[in-house]
């Protein structure tokens, strides 16, 4: 489970043009569940991701991780609870590396190296064995489908292929916990509709998925369990899926 | 223990692959930096291997050379000076030597003509460099002016040796009777004098007591000779300075351009990783990786280079400009010598800062926050 407590994020404060995206925002999101933040570009949903994520954090408020969120993270089988918000970096690095499994909105794989380099790229300072790490791989990007582009450089794939490899990279540290922004935006209908598919498959393995998204697809499918509407940095309202 | 092994290898793997897929980036950095620790290299080895040969040929030099000194200028010295000095205490030996130079008009080179006890009259030894320059074999004969202008013919009895190249490329050794009668010199006369002093400590004193004792004469201790000799192969000879000066700049730039420089891709990639789960230290060993793969395949490249060309090409590239003969160019293999320290600083002075180079920006893209790369 991840519980937010009153999470404000301020950006460039004490400058000519501070603004604040995230506002006060109380919310618990449930392990093993599928929760959506929505809402129009300017929202706040992208910065509510990164602080639950662990990428930055937040000017006030606590976020507080609990349950299998953080049983990957080195000493967490022993806490019940663990308050990401004043933790050193490299503990947030450890946290982002063995909890979390991010999907970005244009897949942030980077150019150059092959499919399977990509995919193996965070577990690279887990120290885990180098050949383990490569059957893992090679095993999820059969699971996606696309094994056969395994030493193919990332550039040259497809849309669909290139947001299955950054599935797959997104799994590789076995995080509980998947977070994808926009994981829609640059899909066409069918792609969409396969990708919920296999969100809906992380779900009934135990993880928990949050996505931000404004997609119907995404919103509107029968997978989320939660939404919650975001605008101006604020929560209008949180609830089941219809 | 072993996830850290295995840690450092994972990413020096991936440093690796990063590395190969800006081939065309990389290679012209190596081949640059290959080129400048070349460079430097071979201007070490070069001064020090040549160093090492002048202090090898000062080993069989006398231990003080008397001079006489007229207004300053060099003149003969009376035979009657030998008894005198030989009576000095300290002193073992004093053998009077008669040398002077010759210019050839011919070949426009300064030759050395020195007196030998064992030749007999008529004949010459001559060095590598004039017989590879005037093309002469040993039988043939040797052309030289004599004082009234007629020329004289020798004839050559040996080619001096190779290994001695570097005292002996511009030598032609005669008898003492035919070297008084090129150079009409008198009898009783000596071009200077040798001396072999059995205690090095006293060597000093014995020539304060010789330039006391002879106003008009002017010792020349084997460590100003040595020191000579330092001044002009040692790197502090104007030509190394400048070689070495550019070589120097040149590294200076290109690191200097590797420490103000990240691009926008790499900049991303580095918020990539962090996003995904690297720390800001993972990041700095993937780029010390990176250039300390660049800098040590550079440096031993370079130093590979320079050690052939230096010890089995006879530094054919500097040769002209560093050896200082204007016409007789000695020949000859320097001795493989490499002083280690030469060889730490060389490291220390290339590998060290542009490895530092490459770390300090991706240590200040590294500790951003990753959300950069989200919303990228």
């Amino acid at each position: 489970m991840i519980a937010l407590h009153d999470v404000t994020k301020s950006f460039n404060i004490g400058k000519p043009n501070p603004f604040t995206a995230v506002r006060s925002v109380g919310l618990t999101i449930a392990a093993a569940r599928l929760t959506v933040l929505k809402g129009p570009s300017g929202s706040g949903k992208t910065t509510l991701l990164t602080l639950i994520g662990c990428m930055a954090r937040p000017t006030s408020g606590r976020i507080v991780l609990s349950g299998d969120g953080i049983a990957g993270f080195p000493g967490g089988e022993e806490m019940r609870e663990l308050d990401i918000t004043s933790l050193p970096e490299r503990f947030l690095a450890g946290i982002r590396r063995a909890t979390f499994g991010f999907i970005f909105q244009h897949f942030n794989l980077v150019r150059g190296i092959t499919v399977l380099e990509n995919v193996m790229l965070p577990a690279y300072p887990t120290g885990e064995r180098h050949g383990e790490v490569r059957k893992r791989a090679v095993e999820l990007l059969s699971l996606f489908n696309v094994e056969r582009h395994a030493h193919s450089r990332v550039d040259l794939l497809s849309g669909g292929e290139t947001q299955r490899v950054a599935i797959a990279r997104a799994l590789i540290n076995r995080p509980s916990v998947i977070v994808a922004d926009e994981p829609t935006a640059h899909l066409d209908t069918d792609l969409s509709r396969e990708f919920m598919e296999i969100v809906g498959s992380f779900k009934r393995e135990g993880k928990t998925v949050l996505i931000a998204s404004h997609d119907p697809l995404v919103c509107e499918s029968s997978r989320v369990d939660t939404v919650v509407e975001m605008r101006d940095g604020r929560i209008l309202r949180s609830g089941s899926a219809p | 223990m072993n996830r850290s092994i295995e840690r450092h290898r994972n990413i020096l793997d991936f440093a690796l692959s990063s590395l190969l897929r800006r081939k065309g980036k990389n290679v012209s950095l190596w081949v640059m930096y290959t080129l400048v620790v070349f460079l430097i290299a071979a201007i070490v080895f070069y001064t020090h291997a040549l160093k090492r040969e002048a202090a090898l040929i000062l080993q069989g030099a006398p231990d003080i050379v008397v001079q006489k000194m007229v207004a300053g200028r060099h003149d003969l010295v009376p035979v009657g000076y030998v008894e005198k000095i030989a009576a000095i205490r300290g002193v073992t030996a004093v053998r009077p030597r008669l040398w002077g130079y010759y210019y050839d008009a011919v070949t426009g080179a300064n030759f050395t003509l020195m007196a030998s006890d064992d030749l007999p009259p008529g004949t010459a030894d001559i060095g590598n460099g004039i017989a590879r320059t005037m093309r002469i074999a040993e039988g043939d004969f040797i052309p030289i002016r004599a004082v009234p202008g007629a020329t004289t013919l020798f004839q050559v009895r040996k080619v001096l040796p190779y290994a001695s190249e570097l005292a002996s490329s511009d030598l032609i050794l005669l008898s003492e009777g035919d070297l008084r009668a090129l150079f009409d010199f008198p009898r009783g006369f000596a071009t200077d004098l040798a001396l072999t002093v059995g205690n090095p400590a006293e060597r000093a004193t014995i020539a304060a007591k010789i330039a006391a004792q002879f106003p008009d004469s002017r010792p020349i201790l084997n460590s100003e000779i040595l020191r000579t000799y330092d001044s002009i192969f040692d790197w502090r000879g104007g030509m190394m300075v400048v070689m070495l000066g550019v070589a120097v700049f040149s590294f200076v730039i290109f690191a200097w351009d590797k420490a103000t420089g990240l691009s926008a891709e790499e900049r991303k990639e580095i918020g990539i990783l962090k996003s995904v789960g690297w720390e800001t230290g993972d990041v700095l060993l993937l780029k010390f990786w990176e250039g300390a793969v660049v800098s040590l395949a550079a440096f031993l490249c370079g130093v590979i280079l320079a050690y052939v060309q230096v010890f089995f090409f006879s530094a054919s590239l500097f040769e002209p400009a560093l050896k200082g003969w204007a016409v007789l160019y000695p020949r000859f293999k320097l001795v493989p010598d490499v002083d280690p320290y030469l060889l730490a600083v060389l490291f220390f002075l290339t590998v060290v800062p542009y490895t530092v180079a490459t770390i300090i920006p991706s240590w200040r893209a590294a500790t951003v926050d990753p959300d950069a790369a989200m919303r990228s």
